[in-house]
C-alpha cells in the first residue's frame, strides 16, 4: 500500500512525507517527492502590479512581513529565473496579450497567485467594457488572495498555501508527462 | 475686460463666431462652420501657446467637441467650440498647428470614432487596436460579447 494515498497517514497541515514513508516509495514518487519539496521552498515571484494591490505587494517584500525567509526572493523580477507570478492589479484587455506574454517566458513548473478582487472576479470593474473579469479566463491560477486590496499577512498566507499544495503534489498541470 | 484674442476671432469670421463669454480670463466662443477650424488654430496660435483639452460630448445627434488652448504668460483659458453631425463624424486635425494636439485627437477617434483629418497617426491610444466599436457613445450597450472579449488566440 502507498503511504500517500492514505489521507489520514498525513500528520499535520502544513507536512509532507516524511523519511520513513520515502524508504517505501517508488523511485519516481521520491524524485517528485524531493523536487516538490525544494519547489516549494524557493518559489523566486515576478511582481506583476499595475495598480493598489502592487503597493500591499512591496510591503510583502519589505521587513515587517518578509518574504524572503519563506523563500519568495524578490530579485531580478525577469521572468526567465522565476517560478511564480503575482499578478496584482486589474487587467485590462490591452493588458491581457502583455500579461501572458510574460507568462509564456518563465519556464516550467510556474504558479500563479491572482491578488485582490479585480483579478477573481473583476471587481469594482466587472461590467466595464475594458476589464478581464477574472484572470483565470485566460491563465491558470493557483491561489486566489481575496481583499480589496489584501492585507501583507494575506500574502503570506497564500504563499504557505502554495507550498503545501506543491508539496503534496496537488497540483497536477507540470505533472510527470509519462503516466 | 475683453480678451484680444476673442476680438481678433470676431474680426475674421465674423458670423460664424458666437461669444458666449468674454471676460478675459476664460472665454467661451462657438464656431458654427467646421471648415474653419484650422484656419481658427493658426489664429490662436499667436496669443496662446498650448491645447490642453480636447473634449466631446455626445449630444445626440450632433458631437460637441470642445478645444482648451491656454497660454504660458498668463492664465487665460480660451474654450472654443465646434458642433459636427453624427453622419458626418470628420473635422480638420489641428496637430499641425498645436502638436499637444495630437494624443488628445487620437483619444477622440478612440472613445467616439471622431475622423481627424490630416492627422499624422490616427490610431487607438487607450484601447487594443483590434477592438470593436467605440466606447463613450451613448448609443453603445456593454453587451456580453463585449465582456468576453479577449483579443486572445486561447488554447484551452
Amino acid at each position: 500500500m502507498n503511504p500517500l494515498d492514505n489521507k489520514e497517514n498525513s500528520a499535520g497541515e502544513f507536512s509532507y512525507s516524511g523519511l520513513g514513508d520515502i524508504v517505501f516509495m517508488k523511485a519516481e514518487k521520491f524524485i517528485d517527492t524531493v523536487l516538490n519539496w525544494s519547489r516549494g521552498w524557493s518559489l523566486w515571484p515576478v511582481t506583476f502590479g499595475t495598480s493598489c494591490c502592487a503597493i500591499e505587494m512591496m510591503t510583502f517584500g519589505a521587513t515587517k512581513v518578509d518574504a524572503d525567509r519563506m523563500g519568495v526572493l524578490f530579485v531580478g523580477d525577469s521572468p526567465r529565473q522565476s517560478d511564480l507570478i503575482l499578478v496584482s492589479g486589474t487587467i485590462t484587455k490591452k493588458m491581457a496579450r502583455r500579461l501572458l506574454n510574460v507568462y509564456e517566458q518563465m519556464p516550467s513548473p510556474k504558479y500563479v497567485i491572482a491578488v485582490g478582487a479585480c483579478n477573481i472576479s473583476g471587481g469594482l470593474y466587472h461590467d466595464s467594457y475594458n476589464t478581464i473579469a477574472g484572470i483565470d479566463r485566460i491563465m491558470p491560477v493557483d491561489v486566489y488572495i481575496p481583499g480589496c486590496p489584501p492585507r501583507p499577512e494575506q500574502f503570506q498566507d497564500a504563499v504557505r498555501v502554495l507550498r503545501k499544495l506543491i508539496q503534496q503534489n496537488e497540483i497536477k498541470r507540470y505533472a510527470k508527462q509519462s503516466s | 475686460m475683453p480678451s484680444k484674442v476673442v476680438d481678433a476671432l470676431k474680426d475674421s469670421f465674423k458670423d460664424n463666431v458666437t461669444v458666449l463669454s468674454d471676460n478675459g480670463v476664460e472665454d467661451v466662443i462657438v464656431l458654427s462652420d467646421k471648415k474653419l477650424l484650422k484656419e481658427a488654430a493658426k489664429l490662436i496660435k499667436k496669443i496662446h501657446d498650448i491645447v490642453f483639452l480636447i473634449t466631446v460630448v455626445d449630444r445626440n445627434p450632433t458631437f460637441e467637441i470642445g478645444y482648451v488652448f491656454s497660454n504660458y504668460v498668463d492664465k487665460s483659458i480660451l474654450n472654443l467650440r465646434v458642433n459636427i453631425m453624427q453622419d458626418d463624424l470628420s473635422i480638420d486635425s489641428i496637430t499641425s498647428v498645436f502638436p499637444s494636439a495630437d494624443w488628445e485627437e487620437r483619444e477622440a477617434y478612440d472613445m467616439f470614432g471622431i475622423k481627424f483629418n490630416g492627422h499624422p497617426s490616427l490610431k487607438r491610444i487607450l484601447l487594443p487596436e483590434d477592438w470593436p466599436g467605440h466606447p463613450l457613445r451613448k448609443d453603445f450597450k456593454v453587451t456580453d460579447d463585449v465582456r468576453n472579449w479577449t483579443g486572445l488566440d486561447l488554447k484551452f
